[in-house]
């Protein structure tokens, strides 16, 4: 059973080609959807305004992690009670979301691992391994364990959300979650889930150069 | 230096061999031209702080005696050089090339904080705004979009 205080924040740039088939698919399975549109140049807004899903335009491009804060505060003005963190290229599977929320009986934050049994769809051996390189080190920085450094299906209670503020506007953001967890003291927890790797994803996605500017962030951006 | 010694030494710049020069003093008439560029230039800022002079008295008297230091330096180079010895530097050169380092470091990282803070205060207000706005779209939504 879904329950209508599930909300799933998708944050979107320039995804106007594939963003209405991954909304359509989670507001199939009933949850309430939040489409963060980072200031697109294409009509991504006007693609995922479907039924049951609220379009949040952010003005100007500030970057994944802002976007994913203020679908969170959004969700959190409308009442939620759990918080799902989703994909907008198509990479994750909706089936998947279950899990990570009852997993949430028990913990306070569900991170989505693509190391854990299920498979990874269409993934290179080259990204493989930068996927692996990028898990070491995350771990080193964090001090958490976790079979997976980043992904960007998980789920957390409504309670945890002040504790997890992101300020990390662009991809740093993610590292600075597991920063977070680790100084907040929240109960976390790996659950497995499928990654699709579609040549659309891989385009939007980061490759090993990006990753220096991700850790400049991390590292130089702390206001 | 006396207010009496420092206008000897000025007078000597513009007229070589009337009175006694210090060491530090190099004649005006032997580097005119970088002379009057260097001072044309201060005297440039020192006219378009004047102009910006809402800005705190303390702003301003800090810039003046920014500029009235590196005039003097402009008037007597080699006074430069006695201040380097003083510190513990071999030319007054140096010690500029120093200063101008630390300076334009300091600068460099008070402007890289303020833009960080701007972006942050930035990413408030979009964020704001775009809340704001889904919330009037759901009390009242905007008429469909024309027909193609």
């Amino acid at each position: 059973m879904v329950s209508r205080e599930t909300y799933v924040v998708i944050a979107a740039f320039n995804e106007a080609s594939v963003i209405r088939g991954v909304v359509g698919e989670v507001v199939a399975h009933g949850y309430p959807v939040i489409v963060v549109d980072d200031g697109s140049r294409d009509d991504t807004a006007a693609k995922a305004r479907i039924a049951g899903v609220t379009v949040v335009r952010h003005a100007i491009n500030l970057g994944q992690g802002a976007a994913l804060q203020t679908g969170i505060d959004y969700a959190l003005r409308r009442g939620a009670r759990e918080i799902v963190t989703y994909d907008a290229d198509g990479q994750h599977s909706v089936e998947d979301i279950p899990e990570l929320v009852a997993a949430l009986a028990t913990h306070d934050i569900a991170l989505g691992s693509r190391f854990l049994g299920k498979a990874i769809v269409g993934a290179s051996q080259r990204r493989r391994l930068l996927l692996r390189a990028a898990t070491t080190l995350s771990n080193r920085m964090s001090g958490l364990r976790l079979s997976d450094a980043h992904c960007g299906l998980r789920a957390f209670r409504a309670t945890a959300a002040p504790a997890l503020r992101l300020t990390q506007d662009r991809m740093a953001h993610a590292s600075e979650l597991l920063r977070k967890i680790r100084t907040s003291g929240l109960r976390v927890v790996e659950v497995p889930v499928t990654v699709k790797y579609t040549a659309h994803s891989v385009r939007k996605g980061q490759g090993a150069l990006q990753a220096i500017r991700i850790l400049f962030d991390y590292f130089f951006r702390m206001s | 230096m006396t207010l009496s010694g420092l206008a000897a030494l000025f007078a000597s710049l513009f007229a070589p061999g009337t009175s006694d020069p210090p060491s530090a003093a190099v004649p005006f008439s032997e580097q005119p031209i970088i002379r009057v560029v260097l001072l044309s230039g201060l005297a440039a800022i020192g006219y378009l702080v004047f102009l910006r002079r809402n800005r705190l008295p303390f702003h301003i008297v800090t810039v003046f005696v920014l500029l009235a230091a590196a005039a003097a330096a402009v008037l007597f180079p080699g006074a430069t050089d006695d201040v380097a010895h003083y510190v513990g530097v071999g030319r007054g050169v140096d010690l500029i090339t120093y200063i101008f380092e630390a300076a334009v470091l300091f600068v460099l990282i008070h402007y890289y904080t303020k833009f960080v803070e701007l972006q942050r205060q930035l990413t408030d207000v979009t964020r704001e705004l775009a809340i704001l706005r889904a919330e009037v779209d759901r009390v009242s939504p905007p008429p469909p979009p024309p027909l193609p």
